[in-house]
């Protein structure tokens, strides 16, 4: 498992479950994703109705972007009022699914997708300004267009973490999206470093890669954040921050569904990396420390004096 | 093995088995103590003379001699910012199991990164080349440990950012 699902594995098999025609049963169930998301599963009404609600730290950043319109149009027929401490709710009642299975399935993965689809808002304004903004841009040379197409849209800021944020910005000829994450640890940082450094080389080095986006990455805010609240200059080091640039091909209506499904796990796929590494390196340690050990205790002699017996079985003490 | 390592492991080869005659020295300033003389320092006679055995401006072994026991610290090559946080991460790990491993010290000296304390106990109930022979092979493949965990972190690090690029072709 190198890549990490875009949807929330355990929604999808618990759905799967009550969706194969079992028999209905009452679930309550808190299911946790990344980035401090929570979902909960419930059958108030009745066992035949499933309520899947979800919390986002960021909720009311999402809704300023448009989350709701997007939630609308991938959930319409099932949204129900939000339970009270979640930010949004879906019902689906057993009883009313659709027939063929493929329908079913498609039903099931939607709803593991909600935290994707929450969080996809942002990205979907950014992908429709930079169309708006292109277009705008076509019809002006270089020199004669007017200041705001040049330099784009409003930077879009998620604060997803505690610390951490995506910051989205849509230009005319490409989208940028910042992530900013925080290194708690000297070996994390150090380890990141590495990681990142590879993420800006790969492009260059691997011809297959040209047309992937360009990654760059630095300790101090990027100049595209300049003046966004929130953005503190802190120099202490702790924070990196990491940029795609999504080019055109990168944005286009077939494209732009995994695009966003993807550059969303960059994150949790970087972290989760790093974490792999260290615990690799922390076994490889205890190995060659136990090695070590072998080859210090051949220093012992082995002197180890056997008791002696007789034939007969009787045993010699050593009088002391 | 590289050109230059074989005279400097020879070199420690030998100050180490000679620096290894240890004998049993009660101390001299408490009653019915005995203490390893060089981590005590208690009257200068009983020190000899410290050595340090360099390799490189990176890498250097010191040994410190006394009559009864004999304080050998290593400082391992650390080229970089990797490098070095592996060199902490795994001195860190031998130092929390120096129960098992008894002729480590706890606590590396100043400016090394691992050091060992061997006393005349030692001596006596082990094999004396066969302790020279461990500090050796250790010093050897501390360093191909080392350079191995950082090619390892960069072939991941590779692998890791290319995979998360493609899908995006």
């Amino acid at each position: 498992m190198l890549l990490l699902d875009y949807q929330n594995v355990l929604i999808q098999s618990l759905l799967t479950e009550r969706f194969s025609g079992a028999p209905p049963a009452s679930i309550d169930q808190v299911v946790s994703d990344f980035d401090g998301v929570t979902f909960h599963l419930s059958t108030p009404e009745s066992k035949t109705k499933i309520l899947v609600s979800i919390h986002v730290k960021c909720f009311k950043e999402l809704v300023q972007y448009g989350a709701q319109a997007v939630l609308e149009r991938e959930y319409g027929p099932y949204i129900v009022s939000p339970e009270p401490g979640y930010d949004f709710s879906v019902q689906i009642d057993l009883e009313n699914l659709p027939a063929e299975q493929e329908a079913r399935e498609e039903l099931i993965m939607k709803l593991a997708l909600l935290k994707r689809n929450a969080m996809a808002a942002p990205f979907e304004r950014a992908f429709d300004e930079f169309a708006e903004l292109a277009e705008e841009a076509s019809r002006y040379t270089s020199e004669s267009a007017p200041q705001g197409v040049k330099e784009g849209g409003e930077v879009m800021s998620i604060h997803y973490r505690e610390e951490e944020a995506i910051y989205i910005k849509a230009s005319h000829d490409r989208v940028t999206v910042i992530f900013s994450t925080v290194f708690r640890e000297e070996t994390d940082r150090i380890f990141g470093k590495v990681f990142l450094q590879e993420f800006v080389d790969a492009r260059r080095r691997v011809v297959t890669l040209q047309n992937a986006p360009q990654v760059l990455f630095r300790n101090t805010p990027p100049l595209e954040l300049e003046g966004v609240p929130g953005v503190e200059n802190a120099s202490e080091g702790e924070m990196s921050y990491v940029t795609f640039v999504l080019f055109p091909r990168h944005l286009t209506p077939q494209r732009r569904y995994d695009s966003i499904s993807h550059i969303q796990t960059f994150r949790d796929y970087f972290h989760y990396h790093i974490k792999a590494s260290k615990a690799y390196i922390h076994t490889r340690m205890r190995k060659r420390t136990a090695d070590f050990l072998q080859v210090l205790n051949r220093a012992r002699p082995e002197n180890e004096e056997r008791e002696r017996k007789t034939a007969s079985g009787r045993t010699f003490r050593v009088q002391s | 093995m590289s050109q230059s390592l074989r005279p400097y492991l020879q070199a420690v080869r030998s100050s180490l088995t000679a620096a290894l005659a240890l004998s049993n020295f009660a101390s001299q300033t408490s009653e019915r103590h005995n203490v390893p003389e060089i981590e005590a320092a208690s009257s200068p006679e009983l020190l000899l003379n410290p050595l340090t055995i360099s390799r490189n401006d990176t890498e250097r072994v010191l040994i410190e001699p006394s009559v009864n026991s004999v304080r050998i610290s290593l400082k391992v090559k650390q080229a970089d910012e990797i490098e070095h946080i592996l060199v902490h991460k795994f001195t860190r790990f031998l130092t929390q199991r120096a129960e098992s491993f008894f002729i480590l010290r706890r606590k590396p000296i100043e400016g090394y990164d691992i050091s060992f304390l061997v006393t005349n106990y030692h001596t006596e109930a082990l094999l004396k080349h066969k302790l020279v022979d461990f500090i050796l092979q250790f010093m050897e493949e501390v360093d191909k440990e080392i350079s191995e965990m950082k090619l390892f972190l960069n072939a991941r690090a590779r692998f890791v950012a290319e995979s998360f690029l493609t899908p995006f072709d």
